[in-house]
């Protein structure tokens, strides 16, 4: 072939009318989520834990149980919500781990070089599909456990009640909030198996069991562990807790800025 | 267009790419081509921004891949590994990218068709044949009708149809004036459907060349003569600068001369010919030959039986 040949055949442009925007990542991020049937499992599952437990626990608390304040009528309520975190966390560490695991991840950041906006979408897509979910979660387990709990001293909590609200959007806020730190733990390390169990073993069991250990200041550090830094939003009656609310979202805050600052700067810098 | 500027790829003490550059021009298509473990994927890969060169760099049209506004219509990609989760099916898969762009839903069914993959659309990936695989791949590179297109074994698991289909596609494609670069160990393959070669052997860049050059420059021909008075007519052509051997009874490979040269010799001599042909030499045997030094994993026959 000649020069001459070569300079004749056009040039070529694409198409002008696409961009990558924030907006269309989102998009895409929301239908890869529900793509997926895993997805539907676990969250169903999620739905029948939270609701299941919630319902059982009420129904079988015996009378002398039955007393204190809104806060005991919470926990019988939310045991199963509480719980649930471990089934949206898992979720949350598959919708990254699993790109990783089948490859998917190669055609995600092909589309978007830039490699963040994938992180910021996937982690905004999958906490407002929680706080919605467990939204209407924690409300419907609420008055089916005040339902069956009527008659008793813990029986006539009421949403106006102080503190009760707050309580339980306290409750969703610390789901979404293990959600995302799920996800930076996956995108961390990228392995299904290796996230899960690092999720469980550090941030659900680990502040558990060292509160055994005979150290002085491992117990004043404990509260502060990202697994426990949301226990006082959920809580009616915070005067108890070492952490104030305040306190709680702050430090909320900040172990998500921690979690997503390392998987920012590892996703920028590692090879996919 | 294509840069790639002096890349080098290391991943801890393995070179993968050492120093290469090259640049793939539009409107025709590029073979790339190098035996196993050359660097050929991992040039790839850089060149999409999938792996960050240790030293040197790979631009598309002036940029680097990260700086385009909309990378889906400048660049179309098939990687040689699996690029799609197998628990979606194929149309949640290209809808999940088309999205990303603002890219209709038309033009994913678009693509679907064009890889003939309509039947099979809503199943799970997993599920998939390698061929249907290489399909979806194919689906997902052309799914913004990209300027440039990098593709990574294209015809790896394709069925002849599939093959005849792909080369006929790429080289529309190229006459659009568009970039084609696709990778391949197989000459054969790519001497049908690229016109310009690069050729690589251990991350290093062995051949920067046209197709017809490489073949006329590398590939020796020779003529085989199959006769019954064989011995009679080797003895005639025998002379300076020509060699004969001749594998079986009968049967003549002729080499330094033309077959036109053959032919007379023969009737000048009155010695019948059952068959006379010219041979191009093995385009495979040229490329094992420029690649000789470079083959990084040499099998061996021994203990095979
Ligand atoms: N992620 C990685 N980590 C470590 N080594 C790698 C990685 N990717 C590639 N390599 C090594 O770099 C070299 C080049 O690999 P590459 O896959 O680019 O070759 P290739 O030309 O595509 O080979 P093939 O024809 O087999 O596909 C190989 O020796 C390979 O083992
Ligand atoms: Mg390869």
């Amino acid at each position: 072939m000649t020069a001459a040949a070569m300079t004749e055949r056009p040039a070529y442009s694409p198409p002008q009318q696409y961009r990558l925007t924030f907006v269309g990542e989102l998009r895409s991020e929301w239908t890869k989520l529900w793509s997926l049937r895993s997805t539907w499992i676990v969250l169903l599952c999620a739905v029948v834990f939270s609701g299941g437990l919630g319902a059982l626990i009420s129904a079988n608390v015996p009378d002398e149980a039955a007393v204190g304040g809104a806060d005991m009528a919470l926990g019988y309520a939310m045991a199963g919500v509480s719980l649930s975190s471990v089934f949206v966390a898992v979720l949350g560490i598959l919708s990254i781990t699993g790109e990783y695991t089948t490859g998917s991840i190669r055609s995600t950041l092909s589309a978007a070089p830039k490699r963040l906006g994938m992180l910021w979408s996937k982690a905004l897509v999958f906490g407002a599909v929680v706080a919605v979910l467990f939204t209407v979660m924690v409300f419907a387990t609420f008055f089916m456990s005040q339902a069956l709990l009527s008659g008793t001293e813990i029986g006539d909590v009421s949403l106006g009640d102080e503190g009760v609200l707050r309580a339980m959007f306290g409750y969703v806020a610390m789901i979404v909030y293990l959600a995302l730190l799920a996800i930076a733990i996956g995108a961390i390390l990228r392995n299904s198996a290796g996230s899960i169990g690092f999720y469980v073993g550090v941030i659900m069991i680990l502040p558990q069991l060292a509160t055994l250990l005979p150290w002085e200041w491992v117990s004043d550090a404990v509260p502060y562990a990202p697994g426990n830094v949301p226990n006082t939003i959920a809580l009616v009656d915070t005067s108890g807790s070492t952490l104030t609310l305040g306190e709680s979202w702050l430090w909320m805050g900040i172990w998500l800025v921690v979690a997503y600052g390392l998987a920012a700067v590892l996703l920028k810098r590692r090879d996919v | 267009m294509i840069e790639i500027e002096h890349l080098t790829k290391r991943y801890g003490k393995k070179t993968a790419v050492d120093d290469l550059t090259f640049a793939v021009k539009p409107g025709v298509v590029t073979g790339f081509l190098g035996p196993n473990g050359a660097g050929k994927s991992t040039t790839m890969r850089a060149i999409v921004g999938l792996d960050a060169p240790t030293a040197g760099l790979a631009r598309v049209n002036g940029k680097h891949y990260s700086e385009f506004r909309s990378p889906l219509t400048e660049v179309g990609a098939l990687l040689e590994a699996k690029s799609v989760h197998a628990g979606r099916s194929a149309y949640k898969h290209l809808l999940a990218l088309a999205r990303t762009h603002g890219i209709p839903t038309r033009r994913v069914h678009e693509v679907i068709d064009l890889v003939g993959l309509h039947e099979v659309a809503g199943k799970r990936v997993g599920g998939f044949s390698l061929g249907m695989g290489q399909r979806l791949g194919i689906a997902v590179a052309l799914l913004g009708d990209p300027a440039v297109l990098i593709l990574d074994e294209p015809v790896n698991g394709l069925d002849p149809d599939g093959v005849k289909w792909i080369r006929l596609l790429l080289k529309g494609l190229a006459a659009e004036g568009r970039t084609v670069f696709l990778s391949s160990h197989l000459m054969s393959e790519l001497a049908q459907t690229a016109e310009h070669l690069i050729v690589i052997g251990q991350g290093r860049l062995l051949a920067d060349t046209t197709v017809d050059d490489f073949v006329s420059g590398n590939g020796k021909s020779r003529v085989r003569v199959v006769s019954p008075d064989a011995a009679r007519l080797a003895e005639h052509l025998a002379g300076p600068g020509i060699t004969i051997a001749s594998p079986e009874r009968g049967v003549l490979d002729v080499s330094g001369t033309e077959a036109a040269v053959v032919g007379q010799t023969a009737a000048a001599h009155g010695l019948v010919l059952h068959e006379l042909r010219t041979d191009r030499g093995s385009l495979e045997d040229a490329f094992m030959q420029l690649t000789a030094d470079a083959v990084e994993y040499r099998q061996t026959t021994e203990g095979v039986k």
